[in-house]
């Protein structure tokens, strides 16, 4: 995924002079290619993301396209109130990079996680929330965000989970995408980022007529997809690398409560820090987020709903 | 836009100031009139709009990132024909254009203002915009002193000076005071133009009230040789032109009754700044 976000914003800056890259000196190796064959389009604004963000919002007033990377506990969680008011108030056209989201810094703790970067940035009007789950996702959502010249949050999670999909997918904003064909009337999965891949593997293995679909775009997000996918479903899993308080789950849960209610499990981070260290399997596996855990609540919410 | 003739006198602009406050039954009153002089200068001798387009592409950039002044800029605009004289007479009113604090949906604000410390780096953006693309225009930032206790100054200002811009001018309304007191008896600035030296801008300090000497300061530092970007420190009078509102911040959150606004009116009017 790092490869085609590299190859991605050399792309959209050597074919748009007006496309420049903020980065609050992070990234090391990922900009070697951009600063190589972009160099003037390069600005490292140091450690000052608050100033950055300042920045690109005037660099957007004044005709650039800026993309502002940085770790998502930084970009946006330490600069929510730049992107509300500098950008977002005013639809600049800034693609906000979070990088790292969930834990993927799962040796370096709380400091560098970044589970509620979804349920505060969603609430800003005016600023979309993307959230891909591979390299395809990732460059249909660049290009989507590029082409939309609206303020975008793009989340990026864990980037080695591998595919799921063949290729850049023929993405809409607000679209949902069918990662795995199913029956109607059985098991709907909805997952974003790193938990798409997860979502894939338990319905391939156990629930072979559940369909499964990766939602790139958290905001907006197609109501009437998700409330023909909520009324056509026994149960809906929702699983997110995030909070349940905000997240995916919760733009689920609203829209169906709505026009189409089901019964729901939203399968996330359950409102706690990282108590400890250890790689990023061990960290899934103390927030209940590892493929057995996952398992093992869809089995007890699927007996709990069957009666 | 077409604009009749503008009248940047520093008493007509706070007549405007008054009316307006008294309409709206506004606050906020002692931060615009430290500014007062700062604007006539810049929007009379300086800012450049051409066509008198607040939008124009090549404009130059005025940011009022302490947007509590903000009723001295639409003042301003007014004069300019950019605001219109039922915006002012219908203050505050239900539905009504102009806010409290500075709305860049508005042509000629460049910012949302009122949370402090945003101004200065969406400036040192267009600054650096500005010197990417290889223009003339100007970026001027003007901050409170007490908006200068907020960190992402000082994070603009090392951009600022790392960058060399040089097209960049902040103006610090150094009035002596914020909120809720003194400003040295909140967060002591000490010597605010050499903390700005030490970031590495140029700066002087002025009389902020002297409009002859703020149009030579920024004549002077557009004709430095210096790469360095500028800082003026003006020194102002919070509440200034109405003798019982200067060096007095209970006029940062007081409004006017008709007796006070008739008071203020005739001092106003009685006093040749």
């Amino acid at each position: 995924m790092r490869d085609a976000f590299s190859d991605t914003i050399v792309r959209l800056a050597k074919a748009d002079p007006n496309v420049l890259l903020l980065t609050g000196d992070h990234g090391y190796a990922l900009f070697d290619d951009f600063r190589k064959e972009c160099s003037s389009q390069y600005i490292n604004a140091g450690i000052a993301e608050q100033n950055m963000v300042g920045m690109a919002a005037g660099m957007a007033r004044a005709g650039f396209r800026p993309i502002v990377y940085g770790l998502s506990a930084f970009v946006p969680m330490r600069v929510v109130e730049q992107i509300k008011l500098d950008i977002a108030h005013d639809q600049l056209p800034v693609m906000l990079i979070g990088d790292g989201a969930g834990f993927v810094y799962s040796y370096l703790g709380t400091s560098h996680q970044s589970t509620e970067d979804i349920a505060c940035t969603r609430a800003i009007p005016n600023l979309s929330v993307y959230s891909p789950a591979d390299r395809f996702e990732l460059i249909a959502c660049m290009d989507l965000a590029y082409k939309s010249k609206v303020p975008v949050y793009l989340r990026m999670g864990k980037s080695d989970r591998g595919d799921v999909h063949m290729g850049v997918p023929q993405a809409k904003v607000g679209r949902l995408l069918e990662v795995k064909p199913g029956q109607c009337g059985d098991i709907a999965f909805i997952a974003t980022g790193s938990l798409v891949h997860t979502a894939m593997n338990i319905a391939a293995d156990l629930y072979s007529d559940a369909v499964v679909w990766s939602a790139p775009f958290i905001k907006p997000i197609d109501h009437q997809q998700v409330t023909t996918i909520c009324a056509q479903s026994r149960v809906v899993v929702v699983l997110e690398e995030h909070s349940v308080l905000g997240g995916l789950g919760s733009v689920i849960t609203e829209i169906a409560c709505e026009l189409a209610p089901v019964q729901i499990l939203r399968v996330g981070v359950q409102d706690r820090f990282s108590e400890h260290c250890g790689g990023y399997e061990y960290l899934l596996k103390e927030h209940g987020l590892d493929r057995l855990a996952i398992e093992q609540r869809v089995h007890d919410f699927l007996k709990k709903t069957a009666h | 836009m077409n604009a009749s003739t503008p009248n940047f006198s520093a008493k007509a602009l706070r007549k405007t100031v008054l009316d307006m406050a008294y309409a709206g039954s506004a606050v906020h009153i002692g931060c615009a009139f430290s500014i007062i002089e700062l604007l006539v200068v810049l929007y009379r001798n300086h800012l450049h709009y051409p066509g008198n387009d607040p939008l124009a592409a090549n404009r130059d950039y005025f940011v009022l990132s302490k947007g509590h002044g903000v009723m001295a800029q639409y003042a301003c605009m007014r004069e300019l024909g950019w605001l219109h004289n039922e915006a002012f007479t219908g203050y505050f009113s239900d539905g009504s254009l102009l806010k409290g604090l500075s709305d860049s949906r508005i042509p000629g604000m460049e910012v949302t203002s009122g949370s402090l410390g945003h101004g200065f780096s969406v400036g040192v953006g267009m600054a650096m915009g500005a010197k990417l693309r290889s223009t003339e225009q100007k970026t001027y930032v003007l901050v409170g002193d007490g908006e200068i206790n907020e960190g992402p100054i000082w994070e603009g200002a090392l951009f600022a000076a790392q960058h060399r811009l040089k097209n960049f001018m902040v103006i610090v309304d150094e009035n002596g005071f914020q909120a809720m007191g003194k400003t040295q008896e909140v967060l002591n600035l000490g010597n605010i133009q050499s903390k700005f030296e030490s970031f590495g801008f140029e700066a002087v300090t002025i009389d902020g009230h002297d409009e002859i000497a703020i149009d030579n300061a920024i004549t002077q530092f557009w004709a430095s040789n210096s790469t360095a970007p500028k800082a003026l420190i003006a020194k102002t009078v919070k509440g200034k032109g109405v003798p019982f509102m200067e060096h007095n911040n209970i006029w940062h959150y007081t409004r006017l009754d008709q007796h006070t606004y008739m008071q203020a009116l005739e001092a106003v009017a009685g006093n040749a700044l």
